[in-house]
């Protein structure tokens, strides 16, 4: 339960610390929730951290020209308390409420979260629902990539050796439109076994638009564009639901067989798209 | 933990067969794989640096071929054993012409054991599936470049 030593270096500038990993050799630090417990177990034995808690300027959740932008090492919390967010993009909030419990919710960051990539974090649902657009940057360049281009595999985002995560830009959740994230939390890690983030958007009495971010079911998090497409050309909610999933091979562990989780999915995706869509009436 | 699935590689059968029997292929396209070395017959040393995430772990172990019957079907067995966990790997490969390319079926059985399996029950089978799948997204590009070199020439 003691990690193997290290070297850790608390860079006091945003220059400093694109520098400092510009390699790729050294383990960026942006909270330590899942970086710490794997160095405890000493399943990580990283030789050299960086830890950007004490970068200036990562810090901040503010909105300009109906884009929401959150600075990377926002944690859980700010994200969930956020008044910026709670206004116009409830959907973040409300996710990052339901992320483990409060001690990761205040140490834990979103762009820890969003860069470790976990299979089963719950960001990456409503991230790719709300189709964010995700900042980079390293020494030398910058970049914006899709939330849905970002997440490539379990553990493997787009991230460049070097890069670290800057902000996520996500689009102001217009009056029209509802959202809710339903996840069926893992008993003891809180992980989402399978979470469901929903969109809808009306036009009088039709869905003029309709977004499903799915977590935990397979590698990465994914947009179902089947289901929403039944949504959207006048289907209904139990006939998207029951689509959600179609064609992935869900994972399966000693928790939740596939069977099960592609179950758990439809049934969250039914009570996510009820939500949201009550929501945007 | 069982695995299975099929992926087409873009090479006529016998040769497809011939570069999974090939070790400097095996040891391109295995995830993580930093070289093989003939024990035996058909039996070779592993060594193996898997690097996911924030896990990383040198493991050493054995690959082993065996039931050959060219250019149709072989069992591989995959062994490695290091400090985060062991893992122990059998399955039965199966080859069949699919229009110009081969399609290779695999159907086994993957043990996870130690501190890894532990801790990270919940993600083996994610994490198993990816390196299959990335194995054979490599051993299709491998095939297809190897093609280009023998027209070539």
């Amino acid at each position: 339960m003691i990690p193997q030593s290290f070297e850790y270096t608390a860079p006091q500038t945003l220059k400093e610390a694109l520098a400092l990993i510009e390699g790729g050799e050294r383990k960026i630090l942006a909270g330590g929730m899942s970086l710490i417990p794997l160095m405890k177990l000493r399943l990580a034995q990283p030789a050299e951290v960086v830890d950007l808690g004490r970068v200036p300027g990562l810090n901040y959740i503010s909105e300009t020209d109906g884009v929401v932008r959150i600075g990377a090492m926002s944690t859980h919390h700010a994200v969930e308390t956020s008044p910026v967010l709670r206004a116009h993009c409830p959907l973040l909030a409300e996710t990052a409420a339901m992320i483990g419990d409060p001690q990761v919710r205040n140490m834990g960051t979103m762009g820890g979260s969003i860069a470790h990539a976990d299979p089963a974090a719950d960001y990456p649902a409503s991230l790719v629902a709300l189709e964010a657009r995700i900042r980079l940057v390293s020494a030398h360049s910058e970049r914006t990539v899709e939330a849905s281009e970002f997440f490539q595999d379990a553990f493997t985002t787009s991230l460049e050796p070097g890069e670290i995560v800057l902000e996520v830009e996500v689009p102001v959740e217009p009056s029209n439109e509802g959202s809710r994230y339903e996840k069926f939390a893992h008993p003891a890690s809180g992980f989402a076994v399978v979470g469901v983030a929903a969109r809808i958007r009306k036009s009088g009495d039709r869905i003029a638009m309709a977004r499903i971010g799915v977590t935990g079911m397979g590698t990465h998090a994914f947009r179902d564009r089947a289901a929403e497409q039944v949504l959207e050309s006048g289907g209904t909610i139990a006939d998207a639901a029951a689509i959600v999933g179609a064609g992935e091979q869900p994972n399966s562990d000693l928790f939740a067989s596939a069977d099960y989780r592609l179950h758990l999915a439809r049934i969250h995706a039914a009570r996510a798209l009820t939500a949201a869509l009550s929501r945007a009436s | 933990m069982k695995v299975s699935g099929s992926y087409v590689v873009p090479v006529p059968q016998e040769r497809a067969y011939a570069l999974l029997q090939d070790p400097a292929i095996l040891t391109k396209c295995m995830p993580g794989c930093e070289g093989l070395d003939l024990i035996g017959e058909n039996e070779y040393a592993m060594r193996m640096k898997m690097v996911l995430a924030s896990v990383s772990g040198l493991f050493a172990g054995k690959v082993k071929i065996s039931e050959a019957n060219p250019p149709a079907s072989f069992r591989l067995i995959v062994e490695g054993n290091g400090k985060i966990g062991f893992m122990k790997g059998e399955g039965l490969l199966t080859l069949s012409p699919s229009g110009d390319g081969t399609n290779v079926q695999y159907e086994g059985d993957v043990h996870v054991g130690g501190t890894i399996a532990n801790v990270g029950q919940r993600l083996l089978d994610t994490t198993a599936r990816m390196l299959i799948k990335r194995f054979f997204e490599k051993l299709a590009s491998e095939a297809g470049q190897s093609e280009r070199r023998l027209a070539a020439d």
